[in-house]
């Protein structure tokens, strides 16, 4: 065996050996991540179409743009709506099914599985299902009329009313099982002593779900509430499977418009200034969600 | 109570995966669909009057003669007057769904009958024949279709031929031809006429490149951050962990601008390349490595190991719970993104099986059935993967939840 040998020579052949193993992240990190990030910025501040090479720089413009574009407002306005409305109710759904679950019935596993089994369907797929189950002679309709309601016989997803409350409802029924998943392991991670206390001393189920689960449970709450609001802000397979957008942007949202402006009409500098809004967005629901949850701890 | 939770949990499950199932059941329908299926269609119950009906039903030789009893008319065929047989207008049909041809007849001596399908290139071709008993009594009979021993254009089938031989007279009324329910041609029909194979193709070539590509570099990474001592490094950790927040939308121009730079538009790579080393697989390997004992290393080091020895000989190899739920997650993402492949990819041969979908919706006439049966080759890999690994799925769903 040789003998060891210490000092720079092996510092050296250490930090060759670290970079090496990190290399591959480095490397996918500053061309996929770090440099987009960065050159979106330039980009956001340039006239440049994506169709030529052509850049020329503008300044604050897209953003200024952005914020006196009526379709833009519109999208910003249905993705908030979209938000405000699915995340609550996929929250309050899935902590429903949780408490179900784990109220110690038999074959959890097995409805578990059944209602996941949604979420791991890729949203295209997902999007034709519904497009069938809402097309004007679909399924729904028959159901609606076999129970004696009158409906147009016209898809839910051709008018303006009825549009975009079809997509929440559809985007709700595959989104529930995931966290279903996520609040029925933060529920089994909680003390058992305290209920078992708080039976003792004879606390109503509601009482305890009340006053020991839901404060036990704010963490998993938070975090169900911030990972959704940030995927639901990002909702775009099923506008571009099911509506395009349509009818007359009633279902347009940040991301499918950053697409259209993109790629479509191949505006690539104005669609950065829209990446941009997306990031902060994001950026904000992340810092608040963190902010929350430090003074949870304190 | 208990009998309230379970229905509750049973309508809950229902509601679950009532649409899945109505994307497999509605696959299988030949026409229409689930709820209104087109099983039967009526060539000519003859009850048209004359000069209607003669638009849709030619004679073959002389014109037949349309006869009416008090409810029913029908079709009499007179070999003695010179009438050979019916020509039924088809338009231009797919008959690959036909299982069967139903028909009421009687004749008043023994007739042999011909069938006979014709294209839209003017052949003409029998799949048919048979000899009818006389009767006095309408009988109905049935005759087999077999599209696949056919010569013709299947595809685009104009008339469907009726003779008869012998001499006679023989009346037929009622003429249906039956689809085969449930049929796998819906099936066919996307894979041949888009290009799911392909799309199917470069689905499996992208998720299994971006499975391997995720199990070698973010073991690699994660093991520099579990095992190694360098600056920065929980800096460059919580680098990692924030990058899973950064939306891909984000990033899509860049990249896109870049890929086009490479000429890498329109190939594997493009698909691949940005999704080979995740954030994710690097925090579920670091923390499955950082529960391994130290000791193994430092048993590895004593016999002369280097790093990489001790990665790929000892830490690997037991490492096969994580590397498992990384692997499985890692293929359901890339079957199932859409973003990235929609944008990256322009030529019909490079989409993959999810962007092949949603075109085929926007760019083609289909039916229900036909998409549906599209969206169940689209999906099922990915049922199939769940069922068989639930448990890792949801395991991986976990590990990554922890992170908060």
């Amino acid at each position: 065996m040789p003998p060891v040998p210490w000092g720079e020579n092996v510092r050296k052949r250490e930090k060759i050996t670290t970079l090496v193993f990190i290399l591959p992240w480095l490397v996918s990190f500053c061309i996929f991540v770090l440099y987009p990030i960065v050159f979106s910025i330039y980009v956001s501040m340039t006239d440049y179409s994506g169709l030529t090479w052509n850049m020329k720089f503008v300044g604050f413009s897209n953003y200024v743009r952005a914020f006196n574009d009526r379709v833009f407002l519109r999208a910003l306005s249905n993705t908030f709506l979209f938000v405000l409305i699915t995340v609550p109710a996929t929250t309050v759904i899935s902590l429903f099914l949780a408490v179900l679950l784990t109220s110690g019935i038999k074959f959890k596993r097995l409805f578990q599985a059944g209602y996941f089994l949604p979420s791991v369907i890729s949203m295209v797929v997902i999007s034709m299902i519904w497009l069938y189950i809402y097309s004007a002679m679909g399924p729904l309709n028959m159901l609606l009329r076999s129970l004696g309601i009158d409906v147009p016989a016209r898809s839910w997803l051709a008018s303006e009313k009825t549009a975009l409350g079809s997509i929440m409802v559809m985007d709700v029924w595959s989104a529930v099982g995931y966290y279903t998943v996520l609040f029925v392991a933060g529920l089994q991670s909680l003390p058992l002593q305290l209920y078992e206390a708080a039976r003792i001393d004879g606390a109503t189920k509601w009482q305890i779900f009340k006053r020991i689960t839901l404060p036990l449970l704010k963490p998993t709450i938070l975090f169900v509430v911030s990972i959704n609001s940030i995927r639901s802000f990002q909702i775009f397979t099923e506008i571009f499977t099911l509506t395009g957008g349509g009818p007359a942007n009633s279902t347009q949202t940040i991301v499918h418009y950053l697409y259209d402006v993109s790629f479509r009409k191949f505006e690539m500098g104005y669609g950065s200034a829209i990446a941009y809004v997306l990031f902060f967005i994001v950026l904000a629901i992340t810092l608040l969600q963190r902010k929350i949850l430090k003074g949870e701890q304190l | 109570m208990r009998a309230l939770v379970y229905s509750l949990l049973v309508l809950f499950l229902v509601i679950s995966l009532f649409p899945t199932f109505l994307m497999f059941s509605t696959s299988f329908v030949p026409e229409g669909d689930l709820f209104n299926r087109t099983i039967e269609k009526t060539v000519s119950d003859f009850e048209a009057p004359r000069t209607v009906l003669l638009t849709r039903v030619r004679p073959i030789g002389k014109a037949f003669e349309l006869v009416k009893d008090e409810k029913n008319s029908f079709a009499r065929l007179d070999s003695s007057k010179g009438v050979i047989g019916l020509a039924f207008s088809m338009g231009s049909s797919d008959i690959n769904r036909l299982s069967h041809l139903v028909f009421k007849v009687r004749a008043s001596s023994a007739l042999k009958m011909n069938f006979f399908f014709k294209d839209i290139r003017e052949s003409v071709e029998k799949f048919a024949e048979i000899v009818i008993d006389p009767t006095s009594e309408w009988k109905t009979m049935r005759v087999n279709v077999e599209p696949k021993k056919l010569t013709l254009d299947v595809l685009h089938i104009s008339q469907l031929r009726i003779t008869i031989e012998g001499d006679g007279t023989l009346e037929i009324d009622d003429v249906i031809l039956v689809n085969r329910y449930p049929t796998l041609y819906n099936f066919v029909k996307v894979l041949r006429e888009d290009y799911f194979g392909r799309y199917l193709l470069n689905s499996t070539v992208v998720s299994v490149c971006s499975v391997f590509g995720n199990l070698f570099f973010c073991s690699l990474v994660a093991y520099a951050f579990a095992r190694k001592q360098f600056r920065m490094k929980e800096l460059l950790f919580s680098i990692v962990l924030s990058t899973m927040m950064i939306p891909p939308q984000v990033t899509i121009i860049p990249t896109f601008i870049l890929m086009r730079k490479l000429n890498l538009i329109n190939t594997y790579w493009a698909l691949i390349l940005p999704n080979l080393v995740t954030p994710f697989g690097i925090f579920l390997m670091r923390q499955y490595f950082e529960q391994l004992p130290l000791e193994l290393d430092q048993a590895a080091r004593i016999d002369g190991a280097g790093d990489f020895r001790i990665f790929w000989n000892v830490l690997l190899p037991l490492s096969k719970p994580a590397l498992s739920v990384l692997g499985i997650n890692t293929f359901v993402l890339t079957w199932n993104d859409v973003f990235y492949p929609l944008i990256l990819t322009t030529s019909r041969e490079m989409r993959t099986v999810q962007i092949g979908l949603a075109l085929y919706q926007k760019l083609n006439v289909f039916t229900w059935p036909t998409l549906m049966a599209a969206s169940t080759i689209a999906g099922l890999p990915i049922i199939i993967v769940f069922l068989i690994f639930e448990k890792r799925i949801i395991s991986g769903i976990l590990e990554g939840a922890i992170k908060s």
